[in-house]
């Protein structure tokens, strides 16, 4: 297995090499004129300044939870096992904090060239922009395989990369929900008092909140983003390991089965890195096509290597069925929940049409169609699990559950173009605001739009696959969790007539909306703070709103950043000290319903939240593409409250759900021996 | 530094200011001091222009650059039934101002657009500003309001806009409504349905309709008439709105 494990960390290197190459490349086009380079540059810092006072508090917190897991773990297993467990967690925080920064910074480099270039068209500046996005997933998938890997070599223990994926989890839930708060409190203040109060339009140079808007697209949707898919990726990957290494088999066999995820792992990044060759766009064609067929491309290349390699190295064919299983629901989920958010497709069209009623009327129609949107996505993780769980179970050599975490693990393989595809929208979107900013050309704004409106669709699609992904890794996680305390002989049942065990239920399934609550609080209180900024500087300084006066933008990127960590630490400790206060205090049972409780409204809010406010989002754009009215239209006033409405939750609370009850899986598997010895009920 | 004598229809009064137009303009929609905004639409007149009636001497000799050297920004020489008394030989440029300031400059044109047929909507801007739907085309509605009336109601001098209506002006009743952001369709609908079943050139759509209204709305330009004369500023093509002066369109286009 060693050979498999020498070629794993040559994929790691290949995918960072090629990150960094392209990084490179990236970084030598033109940046543009001084006007150009300056707004890149306000935005830059102020990215960087986020950054620094996020990873400067993460790194705080990262120590702190090192320290408390050396002393746990050091008491309960041995000293060199906790300094182990520790060490790997920090690693894994590590490694999320330098693809998410890599990522960013790349993307802050590449919205100036991205929309210099679309001064000669849109084929060099989708170019542009795609390599930038692609720098964020080959760095992902690279720093994954690379640390997993790395820390599975050293240790030869599963249980060990649970600590570097924990690690990894805990920086993604930090990273993502501050990002989700940061962008929209920027987001909706800019819009509130810019275009409503003021009437000025997006993105002009005159509103304060301009440059932490586009600082927020890339906190939030590139950095924030990455780190959420980065920890779904090595959480799945480490849940399958774990119930690899529990298979009844030989040695070397149990040796392959665990290694079997990180093997998959490999082979999606070769895949991504061929199918990113597919993604072109000549002159007059569509971004959006060229985008979907890249992702196409990489699920045939995928699943032809899983074929040749599950062949090849004789493993169970039940295992490749499981594989291909997840990876084909994942693609497929993926597409149908751009049925709901889609520009022109039903619901977006139904949203708007009722707009022209009134607000309240786009609410519950937008809101009704984020419930619908469940189903087919719940659906297809119940067939997807179910496919991975029987065709496991059939097998003499595999069991179901681990069929379930291979289908986790043949969703997410592909991460490097998924992530590649959605880290395209916000650079594009940011694009186009400098372009905006900087006064450049009607046709560099032109080639901006038709970029950005494929950026759209790609985080529609990207988006659907990762919270379904998420969904198979958390019930990987789960079964992880059952078989690690099954190992310390306790065996979980959940039976529905114990009270300890309903109890725990409805405390896990409060978390997902309580946690949903907090941080979409923490958006409007947070932008209240801004509006109030913004409103000051137009009110004590006449010259901005004519344009013959700078704004003040640091001060707002400034409030921002406080208030986004501000507002993490409730949510933190929510998300890692629930579980342990269950486990310890209502027991294992307790916890184990806990966890599925957790799951179920997880996963559910985190679809209604994504596809609300999607269709929200499009339903206003739908009607700005001059229907039902157009821009002005009463239909459009109650569209904008409706994507006002819809903001928080499709950049907040939603995405940062799928990292929540990945986070409550993984502390509950990682504490799960300390839990079963120690626990005072239950 | 020089005078200027703009002449505003959106409220109705003539200003001296000496600032020029598209500083005027960004001035009077956004103010200085105070946090205001609102669309602007007003022209310039020639500064030479004089009339007993209105004291435009005065209004010049007061207008003076503040103390520190700022320019005066505007000395309200009259508010009240201006347009009647102003020239159309006087007027130069007509200026089309966004909430946010942007400033668009109209000159007008030797000739009126041809009439594509179908119904028509009007905005009437200055002296009062209700909504019209009319069979007539631009020139004959003019004619029916201030040279040859067939009712009591009259006025001495206009400026309106005639409104895109797409579909409808060819199918009220079930053409599609497509971009256009008017509030209650459907009475709008039946206006203009009545149009084909009654003997009325005319309809009143609303009686107190804002004066201001989105400019994208605008079908072919802004008329301006005084009983002797009408004058039209046709606005650009969407096209080369975009191309030539992309900063008012998107504003515009809010």
């Amino acid at each position: 297995m060693d050979i498999w494990l020498i070629i794993n960390l040559v994929a790691g290197i290949i995918s960072v090499g090629a990150a960094i190459a392209v990084f490179n490349w990236v970084k030598k086009q033109d940046p543009g004129t001084e006007r150009a380079k300056k707004v890149a540059k306000w935005i830059k810092d102020g990215a960087e300044s986020y950054l620094k006072k996020l990873y400067g508090a993460l790194g705080m917190l990262a120590g702190g939870m090192a320290v408390i897991l050396l002393i746990v773990f050091g008491i309960k297993e041995g000293f060199l096992y906790g300094l182990w467990m520790a060490l790997a967690f920090v690693l894994g925080a590590a490694c999320s904090a330098v693809a998410g920064y890599m990522g960013m910074m790349i993307a802050v480099e590449a919205n100036v060239r991205s929309a210099t270039a679309s001064e000669k068209g849109l084929n060099p500046a989708f170019n542009v922009a795609f390599k930038a996005g692609s720098v964020m997933g080959l760095a992902m998938v690279g720093l994954a395989i690379l640390g997993m890997t790395i820390v599975y070599l050293i240790w030869r223990s599963p249980q060990i990369v649970l600590g570097f994926s924990f690690g990894a989890s805990t920086l993604a839930l930090l990273a993502k929900a501050g990002g989700g708060i940061y962008t929209k409190t920027a987001d909706i203040a800019a819009d509130l008092v810019g275009k409503v109060e003021v009437g000025i339009p997006e993105d002009d140079p005159r509103n304060p909140a301009v440059v932490a808007d586009n600082v927020g697209d890339n906190v939030g949707d590139v950095a924030g983003m990455g780190a959420d898919i980065f920890d779904s990726y090595v959480a799945s990957t480490v849940a399958a390991m774990l119930l690899g290494a529990t298979l009844s088999l030989t040695t070397d066999e149990v040796t392959k089965y665990t290694v079997l995820p990180l093997i998959l792992c490999m082979l999606g990044s070769f895949a991504s890195l061929i199918g990113l060759q597919f993604v072109q766009v000549k002159e007059g064609g569509k971004p959006g096509t060229s985008l979907n067929n890249g992702t196409v491309y990489t699920c045939i290349i995928f699943g032809v290597m899983v074929v040749a390699a599950m062949l090849l190295g004789g493993f169970d064919l039940a295992a490749m069925w499981a594989t291909l299983a997840g990876l084909i629901t994942g693609v497929i989920i993926g597409f149908t929940s751009d049925f709901f958010t889609g520009d022109d497709r039903p619901p977006v069209v139904e949203t708007a049409k009722v707009s022209g009623s009134g607000a309240a009327i786009n609410i519950i129609t937008g809101f009704s169609y984020g419930l619908i949107s469940i189903a087919p996505t719940v659906i297809g993780i119940v067939v997807a699990m179910l496919i991975a769980y029987f065709v496991g179970e059939a097998s003499s050599v595999i069991t179901g559950v681990y069929g379930v975490g291979l289908a986790a693990v043949g969703m997410l393989a592909i991460s490097g173009m998924i992530v590649s595809s959605d880290a395209y929208g916000p650079i594009v979107d940011n694009a186009r605001g400098i372009a905006e900013m900087a006064g450049m050309s009607e046709e560099v704004v032109r080639v901006a739009d038709i970029m950005d409106a494929a950026g759209n669709t790609a985080k529609a699609i990207t988006k659907g696959f990762a919270i379904s992904a998420a969904a198979l890794t958390v019930l990987a996680l789960f079964a992880a969790y059952a078989s690690e305390m099954a190992i310390e002989g306790i065996n979980i049942t959940l039976s529905l007539r114990d009270p300890m065990v309903i109890a725990g239920m409805f405390l896990g399934a409060m978390t997902p909306p309580l946690f949903s609550a907090l941080t979409m609080l923490s958006v409007t209180h947070n932008a209240f703070d801004m509006i109030e900024e913004i409103r000051r500087q137009f009110r004590e300084e006449p010259g901005i709103l004519k344009g013959t006066v700078e704004p003040d933008y640091v001060k707002c990127v400034s409030l921002a950043s406080q208030d986004a960590l501000k507002a993490l630490i409730l949510p933190a400790f929510l998300a890692v000290l629930l579980p342990l206060i269950v486990g310890f205090l209502m027991g294992p049972e307790s916890l184990g319903a806990f966890l599925g409780g957790a799951i179920v409204t997880g996963i559910l809010f985190a679809l209604l939240m994504a596809n609300a406010g999607g269709t929200w989002d499009n339903a206003k754009k739908y009607i700005e593409s001059g229907n039902f009215g157009g821009k002005g239209s009463e239909a459009h006033k109650a569209g904008v409250v409706g994507d006002t409405v819809g903001d928080p939750f499709k950049d907040t609370a939603g995405p940062s759900l799928n990292t929540l009850i990945t986070v409550m899986s993984l502390v509950s598997s990682l504490f799960a021996p300390v839990i079963a010895a120690f626990h005072i009920f239950g | 530094m020089d005078k200027h004598l703009y002449l505003s229809m959106i409220p109705e009064a003539l200003i001296v200011s000496m600032l020029s137009p598209e500083d005027f303009g960004a001035y009077y929609a956004v103010g200085t001091e105070k946090k205001s905004r609102g669309q602007a639409i007003f022209c310039e007149v020639d500064p030479n222009f004089r009339h007993d009636e209105l004291p435009i001497e005065e209004g010049f000799r007061r207008c003076v650059p503040h103390e520190n050297g700022d320019p005066k920004r505007s000395i309200y020489i009259t508010i009240y039934r201006v347009l009647e008394r102003v020239p159309l030989e006087a007027i130069r440029t007509l200026y089309l101002v966004t909430q946010d300031g942007r400033v668009l400059g109209l000159p007008p044109s030797d000739t009126l657009p041809q009439d594509t047929g179908g119904l028509h909507l009007y905005q009437e801007i200055c002296p009062i500003h209700p909504l019209i739907v009319s069979t007539l085309g631009p020139q004959e509605f003019y004619d029916l309001i201030v040279k040859t009336p067939a009712s009591l109601l009259t006025v001495p001098a206009i400026c309106f806009a005639e409104m895109r209506l797409g579909e409808l002006a060819d199918n009220p009743e079930y053409g599609s409504v497509g971009d256009l952001p008017y509030p209650n369709l459907d009475h709008l609908r039946e206006c203009l349905a009545d149009l084909r079943t009654k003997t009325v050139h005319t309809k009143m759509v609303d009686r107190i309709s804002p004066a201001t209204f989105p400019y994208r709305t605008l079908k072919s330009g802004v008329f301006l008439g005084n009983g002797q004369k009408l004058l039209f500023f046709p606005l650009p093509s969407q096209e080369e709105l975009r191309a030539r002066h992309y900063r008012w369109w998107r504003s515009a286009n809010m």
